[in-house]
């Protein structure tokens, strides 16, 4: 099979990969680019977010989406939240609410909350649900996640950089 | 069982025709990604090993959804759910299809998956194709041999299939608008708000000087197609919608149901809930429609 090269912008970062054409997106971040935070939960069905990531700010099924027709756009996955100063505001709300149970749908989570607020700053839980919906937490920890996202809308709000 | 995909070529043509060269080339081989939503996940599960994939990604366009001069809705090959949920025009316009988009609870589904991919899949369960029977959307296909309309009913054959070549792409579906006077609704039943519908259901009614002037029902997921209930929308034709008299549409709208068992539902609950539902649809559109639109 032919492999091609291919430039990732990546977490703010360029990579060139030499990717084959049935690579998808999540074996490109875990395998070949040792970002790990990516899960690969269910059955590779859509049904449980844990892979998701942002592809151009979009929330996206990094299992469901093939590498190559990724390439040259931004992604952003959970390594790529925190800063030098410190985790981002969901991050730290994640921590301060109990959110985290086993970890495993946190990024997924982290990264579906992103999106959320990055266009609705100011959500109200209803929204905040509809939002995860397609993040699921084989923990049920819903309450705490729900929570987490509200504080660190308010966080945001108050002036906490995105 | 998730697995490496089977080897297979990407191709990324930069225009439909292009594309469509592609598929005669490689007819009967290739496969159209959009989304992914399915055409991904069924290769990873190793149902699908096409040797070829053409993209449609790279090319430009393909997500307008737009209300032409005449108010036809009209939406591109990668128009996705996530688009349709938010456009104001649709809500406006279409709230049926508004709603069965609204409920799928996936954002990352809705956001990756299109309308016209789900069309594709063919899935009796679809909530967008129940939405678009009742609204009499015409799908657009083009091919080698050229431009082909049909109305949604035509594309669909069973089971769980469409009338799509291998070397066709469904390119627009599009929507007149609602007459004045009609109200819409969309129910479904399913195991969880994630879930696939055990039974879905829309209706759209239009009243005209106290009694039904039209009156689609269609059915989803007990049949081994979408179903119209043609039956059950004579019974209400002409007569105003009352509330004995959409009972009995809706008893009517049971008996056209072929619903099968599965492991989502059994055919026996199935046809029970084809009545609660229609019942609950027809009445709430007979009433929004009874509102100026």
């Amino acid at each position: 099979m032919r492999k091609e090269s291919a430039i990732f912008h990546v977490n703010g970062h360029t990579y060139e990969v030499l990717v084959e054409a049935n690579l998808t997106l999540l074996e490109l971040l875990r395998d070949r680019l040792g970002m790990t935070g990516t899960k690969q939960g269910c059955a590779a069905s859509g049904n449980c977010g844990a892979c998701t990531v942002l592809l151009d700010g979009r929330p996206t099924l990094s299992c469901l989406t093939l590498a190559w027709t990724a390439r040259e756009t931004p992604i952003l996955t959970i390594e790529g939240l925190a800063t030098a100063e410190g985790l981002h505001p969901l991050q730290q709300a994640f921590l301060d609410c109990g959110a985290v149970q086993c970890g495993f749908c946190t990024p997924g989570m982290i990264l579906s909350a992103k999106a959320l607020l990055d266009e609705n700053p100011d959500p109200n839980e209803e929204e905040v649900r509809a939002a995860l919906a397609g993040n699921l937490c084989r923990c049920t920890g819903y309450v705490k996640i729900v929570d987490a996202v509200l504080a660190a809308a308010r966080t945001l709000r108050i002036g906490g950089e995105r | 069982m998730h697995r490496t995909l089977r080897p297979f070529e990407l191709l990324e043509p930069a225009t439909l025709g292009e594309s469509l060269d592609l598929l005669e080339r490689h007819h009967g081989r290739a496969r159209v990604l959009a989304g992914g939503i399915d055409l991904v996940a069924k290769m990873r599960r190793w149902q699908l090993a096409p040797e070829c994939v053409v993209s449609l990604r790279r090319i430009p366009g393909l997500e307008r959804l737009t209300v032409d001069q005449g108010g036809s809705l009209e939406m591109g090959p990668l128009v996705s759910l996530r688009a349709v949920e938010r456009s104001a025009s649709v809500q406006e316009g279409w709230p049926v299809l508004h709603e069965s988009v609204q409920q799928i609870a996936s954002v990352q589904v809705k956001t990756m998956g299109t309308v016209i991919g789900n069309l594709c899949v063919a899935t009796p369960a679809s909530d967008v194709a129940v939405a678009l029977y009742v609204l009499d959307a015409r799908l657009t296909l083009m091919g080698p041999k050229g431009e082909r309309i049909l109305p949604i009913e035509e594309f669909f054959v069973p089971v769980a299939s469409s009338v799509l070549e291998g070397d066709e792409i469904v390119t627009q579906v599009t929507v007149g608008p609602l007459a004045r006077h009609t109200g819409t609704a969309f129910q479904k039943l399913a195991h969880t708000k994630a879930c696939i519908a055990k039974v879905n259901v829309a209706a759209l009614v239009t009243r005209e000087h106290g009694v039904c002037s039209m009156v689609r029902i269609a059915l989803g997921a007990v049949g081994s197609v979408v179903i119209r209930a043609r039956q059950a929308e004579a019974v209400l034709a002409g007569q105003p919608p009352d509330p004995k008299l959409i009972a009995e549409a809706a008893d009517v709208a049971a008996s056209e149901s072929q619903p099968q068992d599965d492991l989502r539902s059994s055919a026996a609950y199935r046809r029970r809930m084809v009545r609660v539902l229609v019942d609950r649809a027809v009445t709430e559109a007979a009433r929004t429609g009874w509102k100026e639109r």
